[in-house]
């Protein structure tokens, strides 16, 4: 018998085809549940804004959860986070519902910082910040505090803005430093809240593959809080779209129809397909 | 000059309100909290009012404790209501000084020492004034320092401060008690009408001299040193009010730290740009 033709013993399975969306949907619900999130409902004033939203996220997965301004994205950001008390159902992260005992376990990035130009706090001096060995920042010098932040200033290539007040930052070197501080503490879940939204379309693409690279060297899970369509549809590895309760999930390709949009952002959109020029 | 007994407790205690004062300046510039400072400020007039009507002799206690009630009010109209904070805080400033300036009206014979607390007063301030200088330096800047990190990341951003494990509420509570506290002490020296500069302006002039928070800190702190002497020296010389005396002098170094960030840190950025 030829040896090329051996067949597989039965014992092995055939892997998940990729292209499959059972065999993906699979895949996914499979996983180790990092964040699970059961019938969360909260309201303002009367106003329902989470009116009974169930997802669950496994580890080492990338997802986006996309929706319209309004939709209840940010409020479920802060409920994941403990800024945000619901009043009915559970959040549990890597299985606890008491999140403020897991919060060291997970890295965040918001949208913006509010600081304006009075406050001449370094990039040097804010990576400082996030751990005890450099908390005494303001005593030692920089050269100290340098050695503790290399690894991580050089996988972000922020080399060059250390010096640099973080208020005079663009959009997209506070993104890269953002998530630098965000990754110091090595956490196991990162959380994005609206990630380009201060970036510029050129920006973007470095921005999502900086996510990827990230993602895959450090084995996160990521979470992507995010209004911008077309993100999605490159990068994400499932999806939820959220409208108060989640009006669906899947792959990109699957949330990403007409149909599926409609019921998101409650009107007719097309998926938006991002075109790159060749120069 | 300095064998009169006034002008040294004067200058004692610019030289400890007027660093603390900058110090703290630093954050409440930066937390956009200058209005804010200046309702608590405001708000004491009303508790020196009702310190003289119920003829009370000291009015620190008053002022402060009524400085604390307006803080108090601000952030809980913050979290209870949906008014815009500026809307607080305006409606309280006018409220407490028509309050005070009512119930002052109501007595005869207290315009001059109201004077005195509207733009302070070198004679005013005494010994048990210096002493809670002394303490509120001691405990503020210890404090300060010892949580300097927390301190900054909330001022950069509350909710990853939340992540980092840090009380936000909590320091956030203590801060606003420490600016209070700071105030009503301070009134003394500068007046309710502009306690309020003696934080702003050398935070202000120390960010134009500075290229990071360190430098900040510390030439705010030298700057509010210098304004302090400069100023005392300036009230006695002139014999001229000792809070716009301070105040005058932290605009004139204001002034010249606008030239040498123009023509010296722009320029040797530049070079090494």
């Amino acid at each position: 018998m030829n040896p090329l033709l051996k067949p597989f013993p039965s014992s092995i399975t055939a892997p998940p085809d990729a292209d499959c969306p059972q065999c993906r949907a699979a895949q996914y619900k499979g996983g180790a549940p990092v964040i699970e999130v059961a019938d969360a409902k909260v309201s303002f004033n009367g106003v329902p804004v989470l009116r009974g939203v169930n997802l669950t996220i496994p580890k080492g997965e990338i997802v986006a959860v996309i929706g319209p301004n309004g939709c209840g994205k940010t409020t479920l950001l802060r409920s994941l986070l403990g800024l945000q008390r619901l009043d009915a159902g559970t959040i549990k992260l890597f299985g606890e519902t008491d999140i403020h005992s897991v919060l060291h376990r997970v890295g965040y990035v918001p949208q913006k910082l509010a600081l304006d130009r009075s406050f001449a706090l370094s990039v040097r001096e804010f990576l400082a910040l996030r751990l005890p060995s450099t908390r005494h920042w303001f005593w030692k010098g920089p050269r100290s505090t340098d050695t503790v932040l290399a690894p991580i200033v050089a996988e972000l290539a922020i080399e060059k803005l250390l010096p640099k007040p973080l208020a005079q930052l663009s959009g997209g070197q506070l993104q890269r430093v953002l998530i630098a501080f965000s990754l110091l503490h090595q956490p196991q879940l990162l959380l994005l809240d609206e990630p380009t939204a201060g970036v510029d379309t050129p920006g973007e693409q470095g921005f999502y593959e900086l996510i990827g690279k990230i993602h895959k060297q450090h084995g996160l899970t990521v979470v992507l809080v995010s209004h911008d369509l077309s993100m999605v549809y490159k990068h994400a590895t499932w999806v939820y779209a959220l409208n108060g309760v989640v009006c669906c999930e899947g792959t990109p390709e699957e949330v990403m129809n007409a149909e599926s949009l409609k019921q998101a952002y409650g009107i007719h959109v097309s998926p938006y397909h991002h075109h790159h020029h060749v120069h | 000059m300095f064998t009169e007994s006034f002008m040294v407790r004067a200058l004692a205690a610019a030289l400890m309100l007027a660093p603390l004062s900058a110090l703290l300046g630093v954050f409440v510039t930066a937390r956009r909290m200058a209005f804010f400072s200046d309702t608590i400020a405001h708000g004491a007039l009303a508790g020196i009012a009702l310190g003289m009507w119920l003829g009370m002799t000291d009015m620190t206690l008053p002022m402060v404790l009524f400085s604390l009630a307006i803080a108090a009010i601000i952030l809980w109209l913050k979290e209870k209501t949906n008014l815009l904070t500026d809307t607080i805080m305006a409606l309280l400033l006018s409220g407490s000084v028509a309050f005070g300036i009512v119930i002052l009206s109501l007595q005869q014979g207290s315009r001059g020492e109201i004077h005195a607390y509207l733009f302070g007063d070198i004679l005013a301030v005494d010994t048990q004034d210096i002493w809670l200088a002394a303490a509120l330096l001691i405990i503020v800047a210890f404090a300060l320092f010892r949580f300097l990190s927390p301190m900054a990341l909330i001022t950069a951003n509350e909710e990853m401060a939340h992540v980092c494990g840090i009380r936000v509420r909590r320091f956030n509570y203590l801060f606003v008690l420490v600016l209070t506290l700071t105030v009503a002490v301070t009134i003394r020296l500068l007046g309710i009408i502009l306690v309020t500069s003696l934080l702003v302006i050398p935070a202000a002039t120390g960010r134009n001299l500075s290229r990071n928070l360190r430098q900040q800190i510390i030439s705010s702190i030298l700057v509010g040193l210098l304004g302090g002497f400069s100023g005392v020296l300036i009230s006695y010389r002139l014999d001229v009010p000792c809070g716009p005396a301070i105040v005058l002098a932290c605009i004139a170094l204001f002034i010249l730290s606008l030239a040498v960030d123009r023509f010296f840190l722009n320029r040797k950025q530049e070079v090494t740009a």
